[in-house]
C-alpha cells in the first residue's frame, strides 16, 4: 500500500529530474554555441565532459572525491551521535540544558572557514582537523531538533511508560528516542548539507587534498572546464549524501514516513 | 465482596501558600471486585486528576489510595489505564501486536512467544484479530482505542482505569464500544473505574455511579444502579430504573454548575 | 516567584562558568601564548577593538549588499515561478541541484570571472542568500491555498489586488523563514569569501592574526563574529515574531484542536 506508492512517487520525481536536467544541459549547450558569452568563460558541454573524463582517468577526481566524501560522512556521523547524546543529556538534566544553551548560541553562528586557521594550527592537516571543523558546525541541527523532539513526546506515551514502571534510561530508550527519531533525522538531513560545505571550505583553506583543494588548484591553473566539472561533482555529492541519509532514515524511521503520507 | 480499590480522604492541591489551588477536597469511595463504577461530575472538577492520582501518576497532598490493601505511591502493578487520546498513547513505531505486548512489560516469566500469543488473543477479544501486523495509525479512531483497551487487558491488572475513553470517538462507534467494554468486563471479570462527563454513558455502563461536586471536589453521593450486568442500548435506556438514576445525576450536576461562578471551567 | 527565577538563572550559569574555568586551567598548564585562556582572549578583544570593529564593518556591508541583491531578484522570481506551474515544475530539480552546490564551490569560478574585489564577494554572498530565498518563496507561492483564490474570485478582486491582499500575506511566513536563513547565510558566506579572496574584512583579519601566531587575536575576532551573528539572528527572529504574530498565534491554536 504505502511503500508502493512511495516508490512510484519518487520514480516520477526522478524522471522529472532527468528530463529537466536534459533541458538545462541543452539550454547550456545552446548558449555556449551561440557565442553570447565568450567561450573561454562558458565552455560547451563536450568540453566539460571531456575535462570530467580526463580527471576521472588520471585518478585525481576519484581520490579527491573519496577523501571529501569520507570526511563529510564520518564527520556527519560523529556530529549526529554527539548531537543526540547532548540532547539526551539536556533532557535528563535541566541544569545542563540551561547551561549549554549559551554555548550553543555562541558557537552556532561561527562560520567554519573562520575556524580553519586556528584548527590547522592546533590539529595539523590530518583527519582530526576535518572532524573538528565538521563536528563544531554540524552538531547543532541534530542537537536542537533532539532537544525539541524529546521535550515534545506526548504526555500519554510517557504516562504509558510510567504505568509500566520504566526507569529513566528505559523510558529514553524504549519511548522517548523512538518518538524523537524522525525529527532528529530531519536535523541530520539539514546537517548533511552543512557538512559538505564545511568540508569543501576546509579543504580549500587548508590546501592539502580533497575536492576543495582540487577546485582551487584547477582555478589557479585557469582550467575552466575542469572547474565547472568539479562544481557539478560537488552538487552531485549533495544529492548522494541526501540519498544515503534518506536510506538510513527509511530504515530507522520508515514508520513515520508512511504515517505522514497517509491521507488523514 | 473483596475491596479492590479504597480511596480515603484524597486531596490534591497545586501551588503553595496563598496561591494554592485545591482541586480535590477529600474524596472517599471504594470499588469492589468485579464492579463497574462510573465517576461523573461537572466540567473542571478534576476527574482526570483523580484518576491519575489513583493510578499513582500524581502525588497526593493528603489522604490515601489503597489497592488490595497496599498503599499506592507510584504506578502499582495491578492498575492499567486507558487514556482519552488514543492517537497519542499508542506507540506509532510499534505495530498493534507489539503495542499490546507492551502492556505485559511488568509481567515476569513469560517468553516472547508467549507474550506474542497473548497479545494476539487480546486483539481477538476486542474484535481486532488479524490486525496485529498493522500499525495504529492505519486504523480508525475506534479501532485504535480498542488496541489501547487490548493493551490494558494484556497487563492482567486488578483494576482498569478508563479516562473518558470514548470522548474522542464518533457517536455511532461510541455505543458499539460501550457494549464491547461491558462485554469484556464480564468475560474477564475485570474491575473497572470509568471517568466520564457523559451522564448517559456513566449510568448505562455502571453498577454504581459516584457523583462528584465542583471544586474543591468531594463525593456528593453514590447511586447503586439496579439493572444487572447485561445491558442493551435501546431497552436499558428506556428502563425506568435507568431514567430515574439519570435524572438524579443530571439534576445534581446541573445544581453544581448553577452554583458555580462563570469561570469555574478555568 | 522571583527567587525561583533567580535560581534558574544561577543554575544555568554553572555549565558555562565550569567550561570557562576548565579552559583557563588548561591554558595556565600549557603556559604558552599559543594556547590562550579566556582572560587572554578578553584582553585581546579590548586591545584590538578598533581594528576588529573597523574590519567587521566591511564584512557586514558586503553581507547586506549581497542579501539585498538576492532578495530583490529572488522573491519576485520565486512568486512568478510558483504561479507558472509548468515552468516551475521544470525548474524545480534545477533549484534542488543548486541547493546542493555549496557556496564555497562557486568561489573559484567567480574569482576567475570577477577577480577578488567587492563585486566578486557580493556575487558569492548573493548566490548563497538566493538559495533559501528562491526555494522558500517558490514553495510559498506554489502552495497558496485554493480556498483563498475562491474568496478572491467571489469578491471580484483584480489579479494585482489578489496578489497584494491575499497571496502576499499568506506567503509571508514562509518567505520570512527564507529571509532569516538568507541573512544567516549571507553573514557566514561573507566571512568565508574574505578568507578565500582576501582584500579586507574580518575574515582577512583572522588569517593575518593566525599568520602572526596571534592566537588570542584570532579567537577574539571569532568571538566577535559569533556575538554579532547571535545579535543579528536574534533581532531577525524577534522582528519575525512581532510582524507575523498572527501566524504564530493561529498555528498554536490549530495544534491544540
Amino acid at each position: 500500500m504505502s511503500a508502493g506508492s512511495l516508490t512510484s512517487f519518487s520514480a516520477l520525481h526522478r524522471l522529472n529530474a532527468v528530463v529537466s536536467f536534459l533541458v538545462i544541459a541543452a539550454a547550456w549547450q545552446l548558449v555556449a554555441i551561440s557565442g553570447v558569452v565568450p567561450a573561454k568563460y562558458f565552455p560547451d558541454i563536450p568540453a566539460i565532459a571531456s575535462a570530467f573524463w580526463s580527471m576521472l582517468a588520471s585518478g585525481e577526481l576519484p581520490g579527491a572525491e573519496l577523501r571529501t566524501l569520507t570526511r563529510a560522512l564520518t564527520g556527519l556521523a560523529g556530529a549526529s551521535i554527539l548531537g543526540i547524546g547532548l540532547a539526551v543529556l539536556s533532557d535528563l538534566s535541566p541544569v545542563f540544558r540551561r547551561g549549554f544553551a549559551p554555548v550553543a548560541a555562541l558557537v552556532q553562528p561561527i562560520p567554519p572557514a573562520a575556524l580553519v586557521p586556528m584548527a590547522v594550527f592546533m590539529l595539523g592537516l590530518g583527519p582530526r582537523l576535518y572532524a573538528f571543523i565538521i563536528i563544531l558546525v554540524t552538531v547543532w541541527p541534530p542537537y536542537f531538533n533532539g532537544v525539541a523532539a524529546l521535550a515534545g513526546v506526548p504526555g500519554e506515551q510517557i504516562r504509558s511508560g510510567q504505568m509500566m514502571a520504566l526507569g529513566r534510561w528505559q523510558m529514553l530508550w524504549q519511548i522517548k528516542l523512538p518518538a524523537a527519531l524522525p525529527e532528529i533525522f530531519a536535523g541530520i538531513r539539514y546537517a548533511s548539507t552543512i557538512s559538505l560545505i564545511a568540508v569543501v571550505v576546509a579543504e580549500m583553506l587548508a590546501g592539502h587534498d580533497g575536492l576543495g583543494f582540487l577546485l582551487i588548484r584547477k582555478a589557479f591553473a585557469i582550467r575552466i572546464p575542469e572547474v565547472y566539472a568539479l562544481m557539478f561533482v560537488c552538487a552531485l555529492n549533495g544529492i548522494l549524501m541526501n540519498g544515503i541519509i534518506g536510506l538510513l532514515r527509511w530504515q530507522l524511521t520508515g514508520w513515520h514516513m508512511r504515517m505522514t503520507e497517509q491521507p488523514a | 465482596m473483596d475491596i479492590v480499590l479504597k480511596v480515603d480522604g484524597l486531596t490534591k492541591s497545586y501551588g503553595r501558600g496563598a496561591d494554592a489551588v485545591k482541586v480535590l477536597g477529600g474524596i472517599s469511595f471504594e470499588v469492589g471486585q468485579g464492579e463497574f463504577v462510573s465517576v461523573v461530575g461537572p466540567s473542571g472538577c478534576g476527574k482526570t486528576t483523580l484518576l491519575f492520582a489513583i493510578a499513582g501518576l500524581h502525588s497526593l497532598t493528603s489522604g490515601s489510595v489503597r489497592l488490595k490493601g497496599q498503599l499506592v505511591t507510584a504506578p502499582p502493578r495491578g492498575v492499567a489505564v486507558v487514556f482519552q487520546d488514543y492517537s497519542r498513547s499508542l506507540f506509532p513505531w510499534k505495530n498493534n501486536r507489539d503495542n499490546v505486548a507492551f502492556g505485559m512489560a511488568r509481567i515476569a516469566g513469560r517468553s516472547t512467544g508467549e507474550k506474542r500469543a497473548r497479545a494476539e488473543a487480546m486483539l481477538e477479544a476486542v474484535g481486532l484479530g488479524g490486525f496485529g501486523d498493522k500499525y495504529p495509525w492505519q486504523l480508525s479512531g475506534g479501532m485504535q482505542q480498542r488496541v489501547a483497551i487490548a493493551r490494558a487487558l494484556a497487563s492482567e491488572s486488578e483494576l482498569l482505569l478508563l479516562d473518558e475513553p470514548l470522548a474522542a470517538v464518533d457517536a455511532q462507534t461510541r455505543s458499539d464500544m460501550q457494549d464491547l467494554l461491558l462485554d469484556i468486563a464480564i468475560r474477564f471479570r475485570q474491575t473497572c473505574l470509568l471517568v466520564t462527563h457523559d451522564v448517559d454513558e456513566a449510568v448505562y455502563m455502571a453498577d454504581r455511579v459516584v457523583v462528584l461536586t465542583r471544586r474543591p471536589t468531594t463525593v456528593d453521593h453514590e447511586i447503586r444502579i439496579g439493572l444487572g450486568k447485561k445491558r442493551d442500548q435501546i431497552a436499558t435506556r428506556e428502563n425506568p430504573v435507568f431514567l430515574k438514576a439519570r435524572h438524579d445525576v443530571m439534576t445534581s450536576i446541573r445544581n453544581f454548575r448553577a452554583a458555580a461562578p462563570a469561570d469555574a471551567l478555568a | 516567584m522571583r527567587a525561583a527565577l533567580g535560581k534558574d538563572m544561577a543554575s544555568g550559569l554553572i555549565v558555562p562558568v565550569a567550561i570557562l574555568l576548565a579552559w583557563q586551567a588548561l591554558a595556565w598548564r600549557a603556559g604558552t601564548p599559543l594556547f590562550p585562556g579566556p582572560w587572554q582572549v578578553s584582553l585581546s578583544i579590548w586591545k584590538l577593538w578598533p581594528a576588529i570593529t573597523g574590519q567587521i564593518g566591511y564584512t557586514l556591508m558586503r553581507a547586506f549588499a549581497g542579501f539585498l541583491v538576492a532578495a530583490v531578484l529572488m522573491i519576485p522570481l520565486g512568486i512568478l515561478l510558483g504561479r507558472l506551474k509548468t515552468v516551475g515544475r521544470i525548474v524545480e530539480p534545477m533549484m534542488d541541484m543548486l541547493a546542493t552546490l555549496p557556496p564555497p564551490a562557486v568561489v573559484p569560478i567567480v574569482m576567475l570571472f570577477a577577480g577578488t574585489g567587492d563585486i566578486a564577494k557580493i556575487v558569492i554572498i548573493a548566490y548563497a542568500a538566493a538559495v533559501p530565498l528562491i526555494m522558500n518563496t517558490y514553495e510559498a507561492s506554489k502552495s497558496l491555498h485554493l480556498m483563498a483564490n475562491q474568496v478572491a474570485r467571489s469578491l471580484r478582486l483584480t489579479r494585482l489586488e489578489t496578489m497584494l491582499h491575499i497571496d502576499l500575506p499568506a506567503s509571508l511566513p514562509m518567505i520570512a523563514t527564507g529571509l532569516r536563513l538568507a541573512i544567516a547565510s549571507a553573514l557566514l558566506v561573507s566571512v568565508t569569501s574574505e578568507m578565500l579572496l582576501a582584500t579586507n574584512g574580518i575574515g582577512v583579519f583572522i588569517q593575518r592574526q593566525q599568520e602572526n601566531f596571534q592566537i588570542a587575536g584570532g579567537l577574539a575576532a571569532i568571538a566577535f563574529i559569533s556575538v554579532i551573528g547571535l545579535i543579528i539572528n536574534n533581532l531577525v527572529f524577534q522582528l519575525e515574531r512581532r510582524w507575523l504574530f498572527w501566524h504564530y498565534r493561529s498555528s498554536e491554536s490549530h495544534s491544540d484542536g
